[in-house]
C-alpha cells in the first residue's frame, strides 16, 4: 500500500536490483525504501514476478542491493559479511521447508543453532524450548519424512525463532499447506513472533495472511504501490 | 557436541553410502593384493640371503642376481679368511642341476651346497632329518615346495640328480627361490662331483662373516684389493641387487605400479562420482546451511568428513577382503605379505584419495547461490 521510510530493526532505502540476462539489463527492484520494527508483522503481496522473492532475498542477506542499502539492527550490510548477518540477526522459513531430511525434528534446530555457534546442551535446551513452543514436543525424534506437511513448517518456524534472531522472513510459508493447516501455521508464527517480540516479513499470493499481519504492502514490477 | 549432519547424511543414503564405500575398498584391495604379493615375490627373490647370516658376500664380476650365478677358483676362500676382521668364511655353490624323477620327467632344482650349513643357520626351516648328515654320503635335504614340480617323496627316497642317486634325508619348508625352482641342500663336494666340468675346483660365492668388532667397509676394500676380478656386496646390497634384477627385468615393478595406478583412478572415479552426485542431491540442503548463516567452509568440513568416512570404512573393508585372500593366495603357493608400513600407507592414501575426490565437490558448493532456497 504504502513505503515506509523510518529507522526500524529492518530498514532499505532506495533498494535497486538489476539482472543481466543476454544482452539485456533487467531492472526487478526500483528504489525501494522499506522499513519494519520488532513484534511488527508485515505482509510483502505481489503477482508472479513482481520482484517480492527478489526484495526478500535482499533484506535476507542472500542478495546483495545493486544500488541503495540495507540497516540491519543500525548497522548498514556489508557486502562481505553477509553470511555473519544471516547467522546473528535472520530466522528464514522457506516454502520448501528445506529441513534436513536426514535429521530429526530436534536436530533440524539444533543444527541451526550450531551454525549460529550456540553448541551442546545450550543447543539442545533452545531447539527443546522452540520445538514445545510450536507444538510439537512430543514428535520432536521424528524425522521429516515422517511429519506432516504442517507439522514439517512448524519445525521450520521453530528453526527460525531458534536463536533469538530479531526478524523472521517467511517465503510463502502456506503455499504448500492445507486452508485449515495454514491458518493454525499462521496464528501460530502471529503468536510466536509477537510473543518473542520479532519482526516477521511474510512474501505471500495467500490473502489469509493479511488476517495476521500488522501491515500489509503491494509490490508490482519492482516498485511498492 | 553439534548436531553431526555430515555422518548422518552420509548415513541416510545406505546403498549410495555402500557405493562409495565399496569403491575405495576396492582401491584398497586391489593395492594391498598387488602390492602385497609383489612384496612375498620379492621376499622370495632374496630369501636365502635373508636367512644365510653372512655380512659380505664375493661373487663373480657382474653376477645378476643369487640364483644366476657364475664360478670363480674356490682357492679364493683363502686370500679371505686371511684379511683381519673377518671371522670365517666358506664357500658356496649355487647351482641348476637337473633331477630325473621316479615318472620318468627331467625337471630341475636349484642347489645350494655348503659344508656347513648349521654354521649360517641356513636353511632356517628343516623340518626333518638333520643337516649335520649331508656330510656322510650322497645325501640331499629338499624343500617341500619340490612337491608341486616333482611329486610326492618322503625321507629316504631316493632321486636321481645329473645321473647320480642321492638319498632324500631331510625336509625343509618355505626356502624358496623367485624362479620357483625347488631348493635342494647338498655337501658343497658333492656338489662339486656332480658337474665336475664346472665346478670342480670351482665355486660361486664366498659367504664371509665378521667379527663383532670389525669395520665393514675396511674389510670389504681388503677384499676388493685382494680380489679386483669379484663383487663384494653386503647382505642388504646382495638382496636389494637380486631383488631389482627381477623388477627390472621380468617388468613386475613397471606391471605393479600400472595396476596400483589404475586401481587408485578407478577408486579416485568412483568416490568422485559418488560425492558428487551425492553433493548434486543435497545441494538445496547445502544452500538452506548457507542462508541460515553458514559459509563454504561448514559445506567442506561436512563433505571432507564424508570423505575421510568413506576412506575409512572403504579401507577397513578393503584391507578385511586382503585379508580373506591370504589363504586362497597360500593355497596356490602365493605370498601376500602385508607389512604394517603398508596398511598405514594405504590408509593414507585412501584418505588423500577420497579428499581429492571431493575437491571436485568442493567447487561445486562455492559456487552455490543460497538464494536457490527460495525457488521451488
Amino acid at each position: 500500500m504504502t513505503s515506509v521510510l523510518t529507522t526500524g530493526v529492518l530498514t532499505a532505502r532506495g533498494v535497486e536490483k538489476h539482472f543481466t540476462e543476454g544482452r539485456e539489463t533487467v531492472t526487478v527492484l526500483k528504489g525501494i525504501d522499506f522499513s519494519i520494527d520488532r513484534g511488527e508483522i508485515v505482509a510483502l503481496e505481489g503477482p508472479s514476478g513482481s520482484g517480492k522473492t527478489t526484495f526478500l532475498s535482499i533484506l535476507g542477506c542472500i542478495l546483495t542491493p545493486s544500488s541503495g542499502e540495507v540497516v540491519i539492527e543500525g548497522t548498514p550490510v556489508n557486502a562481505k559479511a553477509l553470511a555473519a548477518i544471516r547467522k546473528r540477526s535472520l530466522g528464514f522459513v522457506f516454502q520448501q521447508f528445506n529441513l534436513f531430511p536426514s535429521l530429526s525434528a530436534i536436530e533440524n534446530v539444533e543444527y541451526a543453532l550450531n551454525v549460529k555457534g550456540v553448541k551442546g546442551s545450550e543447543a539442545r535446551t533452545e531447539a527443546q524450548r522452540v520445538i514445545e513452543a510450536v507444538g510439537l514436543g512430543d514428535r520432536q525424534n521424528f524425522l521429516p519424512r515422517e511429519l506432516s506437511g504442517g507439522q514439517k513448517q512448524r519445525i521450520a518456524i521453530a528453526r527460525a525463532l531458534a536463536g533469538k534472531a530479531p526478524i523472521l522472513l517467511a517465503d510463502e510459508p502456506t503455499a504448500n499447506l492445507d486452508a485449515t493447516v495454514g491458518t493454525q501455521i499462521l496464528e501460530l508464527f502471529r503468536a510466536l513472533a509477537k510473543q518473542e517480540n520479532r519482526a516477521l516479513v511474510i512474501v505471500t499470493h495467500d490473502p489469509k495472511v493479511r488476517t495476521i499481519a500488522d501491515r500489509v504492502v503491494q509490490i508490482q514490477d519492482g516498485a511498492f504501490v | 557436541m553439534a548436531v553431526d549432519l555430515a555422518t548422518k547424511s552420509l548415513l541416510h543414503d545406505k546403498l549410495r553410502f555402500f557405493i562409495t564405500v565399496s569403491g575405495v575398498a576396492f582401491a584398497v584391495t586391489l593395492v594391498f593384493v598387488q602390492v602385497g604379493l609383489f612384496i612375498g615375490l620379492m621376499s622370495n627373490a632374496s630369501l636365502t640371503i635373508d636367512q644365510i647370516d653372512a655380512d659380505l658376500w664375493v661373487t663373480s664380476h657382474n653376477t645378476p642376481n643369487v640364483d644366476f650365478a657364475h664360478t670363480f677358483p674356490e682357492t679364493y676362500i683363502k686370500r679371505v679368511r686371511s684379511i683381519p676382521g673377518v671371522a670365517r668364511a666358506d664357500n658356496l655353490i649355487v647351482w641348476f642341476m637337473n633331477v630325473n624323477l621316479p615318472t620318468g620327467a627331467v625337471e630341475g632344482t636349484e642347489v645350494y651346497a655348503l659344508e656347513n650349513f648349521e654354521r649360517w643357520n641356513f636353511p632356517q626351516n628343516v623340518v626333518d632329518g638333520n643337516l649335520a648328515d649331508l656330510r656322510r654320503g650322497p645325501y640331499m635335504v629338499l624343500d617341500d615346495s619340490a612337491k608341486k614340480r616333482w611329486g610326492a617323496f618322503a625321507v629316504n627316497d631316493y632321486r636321481e640328480v645329473l645321473g647320480r642317486r642321492l638319498k632324500i634325508i631331510g625336509r625343509t619348508v618355505d626356502a624358496k627361490s623367485f624362479t620357483t625352482t625347488p631348493l635342494t641342500f647338498m655337501d658343497y663336494r658333492l656338489a662339486q662331483s656332480l658337474n665336475e666340468g664346472e665346478l670342480r675346483g670351482n665355486t660361486t660365492y664366498v659367504l664371509v662373516k665378521l667379527a663383532p668388532d670389525a669395520n665393514i667397509e675396511a674389510v670389504r676394500e681388503e677384499l676388493r684389493r685382494r680380489l679386483p676380478y669379484n663383487d663384494i656386496f653386503t647382505k642388504e646390497e646382495w638382496a636389494k641387487r637380486s631383488r631389482s634384477y627381477w623388477i627390472e627385468s621380468t617388468g613386475l615393478g613397471l606391471n605393479m605400479y600400472i595396476t596400483v595406478f589404475l586401481g587408485c583412478l578407478v577408486g579416485i572415479v568412483v568416490v568422485a562420482q559418488t560425492l558428487y552426485t551425492s553433493t548434486m542431491e543435497h545441494i538445496r540442503e547445502f544452500g538452506t546451511v548457507k542462508a541460515i548463516g553458514g559459509g563454504n567452509a561448514d559445506i567442506y568440513r561436512i563433505l571432507g568428513k564424508q570423505a575421510l568416512i568413506a576412506a575409512i570404512a572403504g579401507f577397513a573393508l578393503g584391507a578385511l577382503q586382503a585379508f580373506a585372500l591370504r589363504p586362497v593366495m597360500a593355497g596356490i603357493d602365493l605370498k601376500l605379505i602385508i607389512p604394517m608400513q603398508l596398511y598405514v600407507a594405504v590408509l593414507l592414501g585412501a584418505i588423500a584419495l577420497c579428499l581429492s575426490a571431493a575437491v571436485i565437490s568442493f567447487r561445486k558448493v562455492a559456487s552455490i547461490d543460497p538464494a536457490l532456497v527460495f525457488r521451488t
